[in-house]
């Protein structure tokens, strides 16, 4: 469980992302303007915070360059009416970790918010991951199934080590795509799925599962088999 | 596109080099030709007062008596006191009886002759013949050194100032021309900022009200207007962005968690979920038309850096070789090194992408798309060549219109925009798309203009 601040001046739409993370359950705390966020921020301790971008009062780019001032350092999802590219920029650059457009579907930003915790908490872990039977040895770029080398191609280890990185939660091809491969723009639902394949064909056993398994209509998540 | 420094190439090509050239041409010939008149009439008149001196004293010695003659012709010479003064008396089988004059051939008598000067002995001499009535001939000489020297010069002064007047006429051209050229160069360069996006940028103008202010001045106002329409343009999809998309986000958000409900009936929530795929197809077409009006509207250009089209089109292999060996299809790539582009690598990414993504869905199972990046000149040029059905000729404009599904694209999954992305973000880097027969298949091609 994780507490997040959630800023957002849209009352509903603020209800929702409160409903839609603590279903996935975290303790959420709302506000609906930009100065009572920052002091907010500055008094609680949160391990995430999601921005709407327009904010009455202060703008969301500002919010975030004042949290990072003052070394607030919690991961940020910035929310935003505005899609074009230089936006995402602005908003990356700012201090932002991730950058999500309105409108967007409740589980794909819960999806986000977990991916941004998990990355927090894996900072300072060791140079080895590991998920069932997958090692995944970081430094050396190796991986092992059931202690069996197997060669993976750069984009392929890549895609595991997002995967392992987030075991267990569902993750979108659209976060996968932005995640791995540093994309912006809707590579189609098939695309990702024949990368998965590969990955898969590599990673199977035939006496176990599959240890990535689809998630209908939502995406992917990498399971300990 | 004129070039930084001012070349002798640019100066020749404009008009008012051209037109300083031919006035001064129209100049020269005007004063070549009066020089020339004065000199031919000057040469005539001077001849013939030569001539009239000669023909004046052949008839003083015409009236003289035959035996008094050979007398006469000798004071005559010595009273020439210029020594320029020449005479003769030829019998009548031409043999000199008195005088200066050797003799002469080639004369009719009563008519003047100019003979050559020799080198030491004579200058050049108008000579006038008369036949006596006794038969013989007088000969009656003038030197004209004076007058060829005269001639000489004057026709040295025409030759002179000929060269002077066209190597005036160049340099007045070229000077003439500097000015002009310079603001030229200067509008060019607006021109291309305001071409580039800057729709705040002016063309200057000097308040001379020359053609150039009229010219800069029509131009700023068309600016003004397309920069009033863009702004306008903005202004809605700004509003539709910001006043559409929070209420969308809250319809969809409610109707996911209507769907969420533990207490939903089965078929309540087959609907729900059949509702929110619907929408978010059109909320992904909204998203991508909004994508589109951005591109088209936004002055990105500052987010441009030094592209290798090369790594580029490698990585798009990367990502969308595994999609075409599911569908055994051979997906080649051909790549000059050093084909590079200013641009948005990502944005440049996604066309290409697109492209392929395109081919790949188009080509026959067990068929082949083909990738090609060049540079050509100082522009680059990249190709998506597939082996599938193609586009008809007569369709290929069409291609690119928004929500546009062509022929054969039943059951072929997207949403008819993505060409549009494409075409919007080629326009965004001064790119062209067309479309060409491969014979059999397509080619889609991105290409600078004219490359």
């Amino acid at each position: 469980m994780a507490r997040i601040l959630v800023i957002e001046d849209d009352v509903t739409t603020a209800r929702e992302i409160a409903t839609e993370l603590t279903a996935h359950g975290h303790e959420v705390a709302q506000v609906h303007d930009g100065q009572a966020a920052l002091d907010m921020a500055m008094r609680e301790p949160f391990d995430a915070i999601t921005l709407d971008r327009m904010l009455p009062g202060m703008d969301g780019l500002v919010l975030v360059e004042r949290l990072r001032e003052r070394r607030v350092l919690l991961p940020v999802l910035m929310i935003s009416a505005l899609s074009d590219v230089d936006d995402r920029i602005a908003g990356l650059r700012a201090g932002g970790d991730d950058y999500l457009i309105k409108p967007f579907a409740s589980n794909e930003m819960a999806m986000r918010v977990e991916v941004l915790l998990r990355r927090r908490q894996q900072s300072s872990e060791s140079a080895i991951l590991r998920v069932g039977g997958i090692e995944l040895d970081l430094i050396r770029r190796k991986v092992r199934v059931e202690g069996e080398p197997v060669r993976l191609l750069h984009m392929e280890f890549r895609l595991l080590e997002f995967l392992a990185r987030n075991a267990g939660d569902v993750v979108s091809r659209r976060i996968i795509f932005e995640q791995v491969w540093g994309y912006y723009f809707d590579p189609g639902a098939n695309l990702i799925n024949v990368h998965i394949g590969r990955l898969r064909k590599k990673l199977d056993r035939p006496d176990k599962p599959s240890a990535i398994v689809t998630v209908k209509g939502e995406g992917y998540r990498l399971d300990a088999v | 596109m004129l070039s930084e420094g001012l070349r002798f190439r640019d100066i020749r090509n404009t008009s008012t080099f051209r037109l300083t050239l031919l006035l001064g041409l129209v100049a020269a010939i005007g004063v070549v030709a009066l020089l020339g008149l004065i000199y031919g009439l000057s040469a005539r008149e001077l001849d013939s007062r030569s001539d009239r001196i000669l023909r004046a004293e052949a008839a003083r010695l015409e009236g003289i008596r035959r035996d008094q003659l050979p007398d006469h012709i000798r004071v005559a010479i010595r009273r020439s006191v210029s020594g320029l003064n020449y005479y003769g008396l030829l019998d009548r089988e031409g043999r000199p009886l008195a005088g200066n004059l050797r003799g002469s051939s080639g004369f009719v008598p009563g008519h003047v002759r100019e003979i050559a000067g020799r080198s030491g002995r004579h200058g050049p001499v108008r000579l006038l013949a008369v036949r006596t009535a006794a038969g013989e001939t007088i000969l009656i000489g003038r030197d004209i050194t004076p007058l060829v020297d005269l001639r000489r010069r004057v026709f040295e002064v025409l030759a002179f100032s000929g060269v002077a007047i066209a190597l005036l006429i160049l340099i007045a051209g070229t000077l003439l021309s500097f000015a002009p050229l310079r603001r030229l160069g200067r509008l060019q360069r607006s021109a291309h900022k305001i071409a580039a996006g800057h729709l705040e940028e002016r063309m200057p103008i000097l308040g001379r009200g020359d053609e150039l202010d009229l010219f800069a001045g029509t131009v700023n106002t068309m600016v003004d207007e397309v920069g009033r329409v863009v702004s306008q343009v903005k202004a809605v999809t700004d509003a539709v962005a910001h006043d559409l998309r929070t209420p969308l986000t809250r319809v969809r958000a409610q109707l996911y968690r209507a769907g969420q409900q533990p207490d939903i009936s089965p078929l309540l929530a087959g609907k729900v979920d059949a509702a929110l795929a619907d929408l978010d197809m059109v909320l992904e077409r909204f998203a991508a038309l909004l994508r589109i009006s951005e591109l088209e509207t936004g002055s990105r250009r500052a987010g441009f850096h030094t592209v290798d089209l090369a790594a580029l089109a490698r990585a798009a292999i990367d990502l969308y070789g595994p999609l075409a060996e599911e569908r055994g299809i051979a997906l080649t790539l051909e790549a000059a090194d050093g084909a590079r582009m200013f641009g948005d690598d990502k944005l440049l990414f996604e066309a290409v992408g697109n492209l392929i993504d395109n081919a790949i869905k188009f080509a026959p199972a067990g068929g082949r798309v083909g990738i090609r990046v060049r540079s050509a000149g100082d522009g680059v040029r990249i190709e998506i060549r597939d082996n599938g059905p193609g586009i008809p000729a007569d369709q290929r404009k069409a291609v690119l219109r928004r929500f546009h599904r062509g022929a054969g694209s039943e059951g072929v999954e997207g949403s008819g925009l993505g060409l549009s992305v494409v075409a919007a973000i080629a326009h965004l880097h001064q790119l062209s798309l067309d479309f060409d027969d491969a014979k059999p298949g397509l080619i889609a091609r991105l290409h600078s203009p004219g490359r």
